[in-house]
């Protein structure tokens, strides 16, 4: 039987190909991500490993935060390093430091962006414990004199002996660039630039005199790694609150941070690829269901002439299995083209991840072709048992129309589904788990798959109509078509209704929260400019500037806002930085309860539903600790709402700490009377100096921080993109398979003199009407999904939803086109129909 | 056989519904080569109802198919009225079929998702034409049928099937009817009716029908029979009984 089916498969190439398709496609998407994170992956490891390779042991503070987005650490005094020098066993030692610092090129832009590598600013040494090599010029020496790496200072067009601008924590400077170096062997680590200088300028220009991030050790061979490690830590001052860990476990730290934040992301892709899996599911499905009704002759002449059920069942298997095996290796192959696409994506979008060569580890393979076969043969199960339970009498029954299918079970089973879930996302709005919205969002999305069958039929005639109307007997059999055969139009619509769905869903709450960040904004920025930088977490404008532009005349106010990570009682926080004193009446954070003017350094404010979750009130006590390890007991002094944190402290707490306090953004109020032209134009002559922020008016700011959303949109889009393509495929094997079904019929109306054009139109109505049935199913859908989201996570309740109109008429017609698309292949092919063939073939 | 050629040149164009000339189609080339009409000149009476007799693999649907326009000849020329198919475009061809053709195969005649109304219409629907109300409506008089025209093929019977295939192909009031084999999958009372309607489109209603049959009495029904054998007209015969033609089949047997 095995050989039989092996040779039933392989004889019907068509079908073969076109379930592979499906499968293809699938597995794709999954061997794709796969590969693109393990090349990130590895990418990083071998950086690092390289970054470090002359490092035997790393000294560092024992104070940290850590956000869940990266750690941030204390920094180090750089007395230290006599200390270490004087152990035995140490060859070199040497401040290691990358902090922020932005180089402005010759043509006064900065080099590097907000959202693209880091831009660092270090320590330059010779020593060979540290990271760089000279290739040009030599070392910087003193305060006014630099090195930059040879990538950087390529871009900004410097050569040795230039004077190049740099802004860093204390604002911006002028220094001549006396030498260019490599990282290692390496121009540029991972597209970061580097601005070094001696220690001593370093220490004071990025961070604080006198102390470095770490100390980079280098052994003189005496000792394993681990030993010297060992000693040194022993020779450090007891008080002083510093650890030694060995080279290798510093790399191993470090790669693995990285690999955590970059975790998040591959997750998300990994989650996207599941759901291009899930909709190949149903093509796979489909195909299979199709075929296995098209055979249904076949199976019923194997059983007369004493074929069991089981055989005829597993023959179907045997097929699955072949199949599912053949697409996903190609799948696999697929990946890897498609990893390529996903960093083009990522860079498309600003989203600079760098990647070098390409990774494939051997998991990868066996995890796609397994997941891709399994589910190939789980998708064949249900068709093939029908296709055994083909009675042998149906040999002699026309296929040409399904029999009547009862709905009922059907109809039932998916109102108890949509029940259920519904209950789950009512719960879920009246503030139940999170978890509890997702089962419930998933309930109803199965329970209206499960209905689908039930709703073609009515909905394929209802969006028929006008195509009939509109085509005659063409269109009228369009919409026939669409409706003869309710399983498979629900089926092929399924992939559709799916992708539809969650882009509606996602368009809508992204245009919810869009909303949302405008009406914050809006209650929050009383100014009339903003000038802003959109790295949070990493640099900024230099606190300092909102006391130049205050100097001006232009200026009336301007107060700046930053943000730092912390430990506030038992989180891990991003607290908001404000200073009390400049932001009166500028920035506003809707207080609830208590004042957010003359905030003191002894005091904190908490957003007002943190506050009753803390069960915290005016007067009590929180125990915050900044990175420097610095702990102190604030006392709460007012609850407010509109705000970016859940705590928001005073910029007086962190004078005299070796903490880098940036500002995320400056609100700024204009002199009474000064035109838009002026203003500007005094403003960004203070920002210009430090090439970097970006200077907006308020209407301006706010829309630009409204469309960071459509930044997220766009990028969901993108990783929807291959589910639609998956949803287009799978309606071009399903007309392929209808048209092949339908080729007699297809004969004998060309016979009685249907044209050609006609044949492509009545083939080309089906699949718009089939993929608009998915679409307004998956439209509705989604806008309920949307609302339902919005109001369980948010507690302004309904009015908090924005439903994107213009949006989802695009996404109408978006499905309106894919019909149109996806019937061009299978409406050519029907108009190659052969008329006589088709008519003699009984 | 020279003589038979020349009888049917005999006959004047004018009145000539369809025509073939020294048409020949092979299928296959090389050893495989099948020459299914070898050279056949034949042609249809208009008001007449004819018959294509012969053996099995004779090329009587081919040769059906050749003049109707749904096959092209590997040489030679059919006319359908005055017009030269070759001459004519995929599109022209078929509108052609839609308004001067009807067909009525032996099964399979029908669309199964439109009525029997919509079946007996569709030509015309696809040509976006009304067609003439008075003479469809004479049409399904005919077949009577006139209770079952909003049910699907699905409800009808065999029998039932072929009749609103008949209506069809009458509906455009076309040039020439082709049958081939029409009532080979019925019984022979629902046979005897279809080709009791199908003399009755020609007698009374003035249509011309071709039809391939293998049934002598079938054949009976129409006013002249073309024996076709091996793809060559082997003779023909006007008037025919039951009697006479089983007796030509067995000349040609031997
Ligand atoms: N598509 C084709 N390819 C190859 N040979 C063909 C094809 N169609 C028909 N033939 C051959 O042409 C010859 C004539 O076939 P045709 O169908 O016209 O016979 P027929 O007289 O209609 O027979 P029947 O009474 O069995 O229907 C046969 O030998 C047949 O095998
Ligand atoms: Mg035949």
């Amino acid at each position: 039987m095995f050989r039989l089916s092996l040779k039933m498969t392989i004889a019907r190439k068509g079908r073969l190909f076109l379930t592979s398709l499906a499968i293809i496609l699938g597995t794709s998407f999954l061997s794709g991500t796969t590969i693109f994170s393990d090349t990130i992956n590895s990418t990083f490891d071998r950086l690092f490993t390289d970054v470090f390779r002359d490092v035997d042991a790393y000294v560092r503070s024992t104070d940290s935060v850590d956000t869940g987005f990266g750690e941030q650490r204390a920094p180090s005094p750089v007395a230290v390093l006599d200390t270490i020098l004087k152990v035995k066993g140490v060859s070199a030692a040497v401040g290691d430091m990358q902090s922020y610092a932005r180089v402005i090129a010759k043509d006064g832009k900065p080099i590097g962006q907000d959202q693209g590598p880091p831009t660092f600013g270090g320590i330059a040494s010779e020593s060979s414990a540290g990271l760089w090599n000279v290739e040009d010029g030599r070392l910087p020496v003193g305060a006014k004199e630099m090195m930059l790496d040879r990538e950087t200072a390529e871009k900004g067009k410097y050569e040795i002996g230039d004077s190049v601008r740099v802004t860093a924590l204390s604002g911006t400077r002028q220094f001549t660039l006396v030498g260019i170096a490599n990282y290692g062997d390496i121009s540029s680590p991972g597209g970061a630039t580097f601005a070094l200088f001696d220690q001593p300028t370093a220490s004071e220009f990025l961070l604080k005199p006198g102390f470095v991030d770490a100390i980079l050790i280098q052994g003189d061979g005496t000792l394993s790694d681990e030993e010297l490690a060992k000693t040194i830590n022993a020779a450090l001052p007891v008080d002083a609150k510093l650890e030694t860990l060995t080279g290798a476990e510093i790399t191993e730290e470090t790669t693995s941070q990285i690999k955590t934040v970059l975790g998040f992301f591959t997750a998300f892709l990994t989650a996207f690829s599941f759901i291009a899996l899930g909709i190949g599911c149903f093509v796979i499905y489909n195909v299979f269901s199709i075929t296995a009704a098209q055979r249904q002759r076949e199976s019923a002449l194997l059983r007369a002439i004493g074929a069991s059920r089981r055989q005829v069942t597993v023959s179907l298997l045997v097929e699955a299995l072949i199949v599912g095996v053949l697409g996903s290796v190609i799948g696999f192959v697929a990946g890897i083209g498609l990893s390529r696409a996903l960093s083009a994506l990522l860079n498309a979008i600003g989203l600079e991840i760098p990647t070098k060569g390409l990774t494939i580890n051997s998991n990868a393979i066996t995890q796609t072709v397994l997941i891709g076969t399994v589910i190939t043969v789980l998708s064949a199960i249900l068709p093939a048992l029908r296709s055994g339970r083909v009675p042998p009498l149906a040999a002699m029954r026309d296929t040409a129309l399904d029999t009547v299918q009862k709905l009922t079970r059907r109809i039932a089973i998916g109102l108890v589904l949509i029940a259920a879930g519904a209950v789950g996302l009512f719960a879920s709005m009246n503030g139940a788990d999170v978890a509890i919205l997702g089962l419930g969002v998933l309930g109803v999305f199965a329970g209206v798959l499960v209905i689908g069958p039930a709703l073609s039929k009515p909905v394929a005639m209802l969006l028929g109509k006008p195509v009939s109307a509109l085509r005659g007997v063409t269109g009228s059999m369009s919409q026939q078509n669409a409706a003869r055969n309710p399983k498979r139009t629900a089926r092929t619509a399924a992939p559709v209704l799916i992708g539809v769905a969650l882009v509606t869903a996602f368009t809508a709450l992204a245009a919810s929260i869009k909303n949302e960040i405008r009406e914050s904004i809006g209650s929050s920025f009383r100014g009339d400019y903003a000038l802003s930088v959109n790295s949070r977490g990493f640099g900024g404008i230099p606190t300092s500037v909102t006391d130049q532009l205050t100097q001006l005349a232009e200026v009336d106010q301007a107060t700046g806002v930053g943000f730092i990570a912390a430990k506030v009682g038992d989180e891990s926080p991003f607290v908001l930085v404000f200073n009390p004193k400049t932001a009166d009446g500028l920035y506003d954070l809707s207080m609830v309860e208590g004042t957010q003017k003359g905030l003191t350094k002894n005091e904190i404010l908490v957003e007002a539903d943190k506050a009753l979750n803390k069960n915290l009130t005016i007067g009590s006590k929180v125990s915050v600790t900044l990175v420097d390890g610095r702990s102190t007991q604030l006392t709460v002094a007012g609850t407010y709402t509109d705000a970016y944190g859940n705590y928001a402290i005073s910029r007086e707490l962190f004078e005299g700490s070796a903490t880098p306090l940036f500002d995320s953004f400056v609100y700024i109020k204009t002199a009474e009377g000064v035109s838009d032209e002026n203003a500007r134009t005094a403003i960004s002559a203070v920002s210009q100096d430090l090439g970097i922020g970006t200077l907006e008016s308020r209407d301006e700011y706010i829309d630009t921080q409204a469309a960071q959303v459509d930044q997220f949109l766009a990028l969901i889009y993108g990783l929807l993109f291959l589910s639609v393509i998956i949803a287009i495929v799978g309606i071009i094997i399903t007309l392929l398979l209808s048209v092949f079904e339908r080729r007699r019929e297809i004969g004998l109306l060309r016979a009685v003199g249907m044209t050609r054009s006609q044949v492509r139109t009545m083939v080309r109505w089906e699949s718009v009407i089939t993929s608009l049935f998915g679409a307004v199913t998956g439209v509705v859908l989604g806008i309920l999904t949307g609302i339902v989201i919005v109001v369980s996570l948010n507690d302004s309740g309904f009015s908090a939803f924005t439903l994107p109109i213009g949006n989802t008429i695009f996404i109408l017609v978006g499905a309106f086109i894919i019909g149109v698309i996806a019937a061009v292949f299978p409406a050519w092919r029907a108009t190659r129909t052969e008329i006589i063939s088709a008519i003699a073939s009984a | 056989m020279n003589q038979t050629t020349q009888v049917t040149q005999k006959i004047d164009l004018a009145n000539v519904a369809a025509r073939a000339e020294s048409a020949s189609k092979i299928y296959g080339s090389g050893e495989s080569e099948v020459r299914a009409l070898d050279n056949v000149s034949v042609s249809f009476e208009r008001g007449k109802f004819s018959a294509i007799m012969g053996p099995s693999g004779s090329g009587k649907s081919t040769l059906m198919h050749c003049i109707a326009g749904l096959d092209a000849l590997t040489s030679g020329s059919v006319y359908i009225g005055e017009t030269d198919l070759s001459k004519l475009s995929d599109k022209e061809i078929t509108k052609l079929r839609r308004e001067k053709v009807g067909f009525i195969f032996q099964s399979f005649n029908l669309i199964p998702t439109l009525n029997a109304y919509e079946n007996i219409t569709l030509p015309l629907s696809l040509g976006k034409s009304k067609g003439d109300k008075a003479w469809i409506q004479q049409v399904i008089d005919t077949i009577s049928l006139n209770d079952r025209l909003d049910h699907r093929p699905s409800e009808l019977s065999g029998g039932q099937q072929q009749r609103v295939a008949v209506a069809r192909a009458l509906a455009t009031r076309p040039e020439i009817i082709f049958a081939d084999e029409p009532t080979g999958n019925l019984d022979s009372k629902s046979g005897g009716d279809i080709l009791k309607f199908m003399r009755r489109a020609v007698t009374d209603l003035k249509q011309t029908i071709v039809m391939v049959t293998h049934d002598a009495v079938s054949a009976s029904y129409a006013d002249r029979i073309v024996f076709l054998s091996d793809g060559h007209v082997a003779g023909e015969m006007t008037d025919p009984t039951p009697e006479k033609v089983l007796d030509f089949l067995k000349h040609l047997g031997e």
